[in-house]
């Protein structure tokens, strides 16, 4: 076996460190490099930020905590960026395994800004369905969720969901989404049908599949991965865990450049090596 | 003088005349004519229309404002529903395609619905009126009734009926037609390869593992998986290789039981069925690809069937497979997954080609007569795309809405 | 027998597919009413199904402890902590004074139930999700080869695309932003749309087919 061959048969584990290091030496020792902020982030920024005080922000965690590390400092971002332009945020979640943390990341943020539950932000929680729920908020946001998360309170109480009784009465509602139920089922149930303006943040490996909605118009944004929140981040001016992982992010995608670049060279080379001997 | 010459001293004439002589409808503000309110169309109920003629006077410095109150209530003052410039709003503006615009598209148009003070019920009588104001002055139209009432047909989505009409006339001719003549049907490599997977899972003594994917019933990608594991089984029954199919729905695993047993039984064997070959992990995304990654390192598969939607969880699953040297064929609609796939599996069929794989696996008739039906209504679909892009195209250069007719036939409207 | 497992089932995905997809173009409450009951059934057939998912799964993992298959030990941690989790997450807490019933925190305070969620499941979902980095560039080194001139168009793309998609990539080449945007926005869209539009083409044949009765291999078994 020659060299080649054996550099293209290594163990799979040497790769893991190389990305293992790639991912902590740039989180321990960090570099801080400039991000550039692309249209689509830019796209779900500008929406909030034309928003009047006291217009209704809806934000869907549709997450669980596999994808924490993308999704949450998107969460983070959108939720400071509302509460700071004093909109009205109703928060919830299509996922049942994503409950804790969206009530975690909601009260986390609130609490840090001085906002008030009930009165400035609610959180509905989740209920089962996923699409159901959105049809039944787009009906009546009351039966889908008839009292809130954490104190169990009724939600037609609330002083926060004044004015509001559908899906038809929010400004713009934002579903981050690791994957079906999310933006899709928020498009196809939720906007096409009730006629809000919808926006998106989604994990990096589904990102390039929501692009066709965000050329269409289905979704006037999109978030995608942790560049996505970090381009947010740098909106918003808060320095976030996403602004913090672009330089893991950075070393780990050059490492897989030279890992790419590396396994072809010796592919070539075995192949030229091989034709060489045909030749012979 | 040339014809040149005459249409330059006619275009100076014209724009001097603009600039010089002050437009003679300026201080002219006159009631809003040809005002016509009625109950929205196509919608759910709780809307009025409201279209009027267009003024002289219409531009950025003249406000219209809709008003309207309960006929039952005259006395009360109509309230202001919607106040917009009056260069704005226009027919044109509204997306209505030709067959349900209520008015030419140079009239007004305006929907008036509930807002966050004043509730437009249905079966109520109202009275609407619009009043054109600038700095100092306010005229209105006559108050004008009409009741809002819901509706039972979406008349704009009538374009997207009549298309589904078409598509599955075709399918249906298509069907009847391969129930005549032989239809041909191009190779799919990776169905190819299923026979050559389960023998040589068969030499091995290994088990075949065959996943449907995260989906529910409910979505076409796990029907077909469902529809290709009743194929496959039946040549693992016949040649008594045990399979295993995890599952993440359990609906899709009473379903597939069924299928799998009766694939056993048309295949003679049925008392080489296992129950439990189907069998429910979890509905979590992770933990169930933890379980069936361990399921693929204790076991090692000597083949492995990805059929279905997935998400993240693929390449941890194709790549887990990969490493165990089984023999990988994926078939999904996940488009975004598609390069996962690609670079981990042996065969990968590529969005529809999961939906071709039972026509290609049975052969029969109404399987091939459908593909053909989808293929003309790709061609089809490809025919309006080019002819689309000419009229739109044309319709920009010359500044005419002629080619909307045509167009607004494959638009998605609401 | 045959009217239960073939006729009836097929009768109902009859009407209710074509009411269904009447119910589309009927903008009348009464066909959203029909709408959100129907998905209330459907939540409530769903919570039935979980019943026969996990009664799937003890069965099973009781079988493989029974007859202490190879790995029989997994399935007692399977039960372990299928059992535990549903005990601490319904039942009664004495420090709480209080019947948990899926609570992760009463009065700001964390339940068991809410440190099981936030110290196992959160960090044990989070590694599973991490892998799938060090799967990529495995995969990655493994099969990504230009062995056609096609596969080579690709490779160079997806290079772009990773560049393009960190700051360390804009900065050392500024124009792999831009490049990458293009990618994703103009190459990347419209191959999806075309795929897009044969799966959807797929799945209404499909539709089509179930609903008239011309597909039953879902009902299990061949066609009559």
């Amino acid at each position: 076996m020659t060299f080649a061959e054996r550099m293209l048969r290594i163990d799979r584990r040497i790769i893991f460190l190389l990305i293992g290091l790639c991912t902590l030496l740039p989180l321990l020792y960090p570099v801080g490099l400039a991000i550039k902020v692309s249209p689509e982030v830019r796209s779900v920024y500008d929406k909030i930020e034309s928003l009047p005080a006291g217009s209704v922000f809806l934000l869907s965690m549709d997450f669980d905590p596999a994808s924490k590390p993308e999704l949450y400092p998107q969460a983070i971002a959108l939720l400071h960026h509302a509460f700071r332009k004093n909109l009205r945020v109703i928060a919830m979640t299509l996922w049942l395994p994503g409950t804790g943390m969206a009530a975690e990341v909601i009260s986390q943020v609130a609490d840090g800004m001085g906002k008030v539950s009930g009165r400035d932000y609610v959180f509905l929680g989740w209920s089962p369905g996923g699409s159901s729920v959105v049809i039944n908020m787009g009906q009546d946001l009351y039966k889908a969720f008839p009292s809130e998360y954490f104190r169990h309170e009724p939600t037609k109480d609330l002083a926060v969901l004044k004015g509001v009784r559908n899906l038809r009465d929010v400004s713009y509602v934002v579903s981050l989404a690791a994957g079906t139920t999310g933006i899709e089922t928020w498009y196809v149930f939720g906007k096409d049908k009730y006629k809000f303006e919808l926006g998106g943040g989604c994990t990096g490996v589904i990102a390039p599949g929501l692009y066709p909605l965000l050329r269409s118009g289905q979704i006037n944004g999109l978030i995608g991965g942790l560049r996505g929140a970090a381009e947010y981040e740098v909106l918003t001016g808060l320095k976030g865990q996403a602004l913090a992982g672009m330089d893991a992010q950075s070393a780990t995608h050059f490492a897989i450049i030279v890992l790419v670049i590396l396994c072809n060279t010796f592919f070539l080379f075995i192949q030229r090596s091989r034709k060489q001997a045909d030749q012979r | 003088m040339s014809g040149r010459k005459f249409v330059d001293w006619l275009g100076l004439i014209l724009v001097v005349s603009a600039v010089w002589c002050p437009p003679a409808y300026a201080d002219e503000l006159s009631a809003p004519r040809e005002v016509r309110v009625f109950d929205t169309p196509s919608d759910a109920g709780g809307g009025l229309s409201v279209v009027w003629a267009p003024a002289g006077y219409d531009g950025p410095t003249v406000e219209y404002q809709v008003l309207l109150r309960e006929k039952s209530d005259p006395s009360s003052a109509m309230k202001v529903m919607g106040a917009f410039p009056s260069d704005t709003h226009y027919v044109r503006n509204s997306r209505l395609p030709w067959w349900t615009r209520p008015a030419p598209q140079t009239f007004h148009l305006y929907e008036v619905k509930s807002s966050k003070e004043v509730e437009v019920k249905n079966g109520v009588m109202y009275e609407v009126a619009v009043a054109a104001r600038r700095t100092g002055e306010h005229v209105e139209s006559g108050a004008v009734e009409a009741v809002p009432a819901p509706n039972w047909v979406n008349w704009n989505q009538m374009n997207n009926l009549v298309l589904v009409m078409l598509f599955g006339s075709l399918v249906f001719a298509s069907i009847r037609t391969a129930k005549r003549r032989e239809i041909f049907l191009r190779r799919i490599p990776g169905l190819d390869a299923v026979d050559e997977a389960i023998g040589r899972a068969t030499e091995l003594g290994k088990p075949i593992l065959y996943l449907t994917g995260a989906g529910d019933m409910s979505e076409p990608s796990t029907i077909a998986a469902a529809v290709i594991l009743g194929r496959v089984a039946k040549r693992v029954a016949a040649y008594e290789t045990d399979l295993l199919v995890p599952h993440r729905d359990p609906i899709v695993m009473a379903v597939c039981q069924e299928i799998t047993k009766q694939s056993y039984l048309e295949a003679g064997k049925p008392d080489v069925f296992k129950e439990d070959s189907n069998f429910f992990i979890t509905t979590d995304q992770f933990s169930y690809t933890a379980a069936v990654d361990g399921i693929m390192l204790r076991r090692k598969p000597a083949a492995n069937f990805f059929m279905g939607s997935y998400f993240a969880e693929s390449l941890l699953l194709t790549e887990t497979g990969a490493s165990t040297g089984a023999i990988q064929i994926a078939g999904t609609d996940s488009d975004h997954q598609l390069p996962f796939f690609v670079t981990t599996c042996d065969y990968t069929l590529i969005g529809e080609e999961l939906y071709a794989a039972s026509a290609y696996l049975s052969r029969e008739p109404i399987q091939v007569g459908t593909l053909r039906g989808q293929d003309l209504g790709k061609a089809f679909i490809l025919g309006v795309l080019a002819l689309g892009t000419v009229l739109a195209t044309i319709g920009v250069l010359f500044s005419t809405d002629m080619p909307a007719i045509v167009l607004d036939l494959f638009r998605d409207l609401k | 027998m045959n009217f239960l497992r073939r006729q009836l089932p097929l009768l109902i995905t009859f009407a209710m597919g074509v009411v269904f997809a009447c119910q589309y173009y009927v903008p009348h409450p009464v066909s959203e009413l029909l709408l959100t009951t129907v998905t209330k059934w459907l939540q409530i057939i769903g919570g039935f199904a979980l019943v026969l998912g996990i009664t799937s799964l003890f069965h099973l993992h009781a079988g493989k402890i029974r007859r202490k298959e190879p790995g029989w030990g997994y399935s007692g941690v399977l039960y372990a902590s299928m059992v535990g989790t549903i005990l601490v997450g319904l039942g009664y807490s004495f420090s709480f004074q209080q019947w948990i019933l899926g609570k992760e925190t009463i009065d700001g305070v964390r339940t068991m139930f809410g440190w099981i969620y936030t110290f196992m499941m959160v960090p044990l979902q989070g590694t599973m999700f991490a892998i799938l980095a060090f799967f990529i560039a495995s995969a990655a080194y493994r099969s990504f080869r230009a062995r056609s001139r096609e596969a080579a168009v690709l490779l160079v793309a997806a290079v772009i695309v990773m560049l393009g998609r960190v700051p360390l990539g804009e900065y050392l080449v500024p124009i792999s932003g831009d490049a990458t945007q293009w990618i994703m926005n103009v190459l990347n869209a419209s191959v999806r749309r075309a795929i897009l539009i044969g799966i959807s083409l797929g799945a209404i044949a499909l539709s089509i087919k179930i609903i008239f009765g011309i597909e039953r291999a879902y009902l299990g078994g061949g066609r009559e």
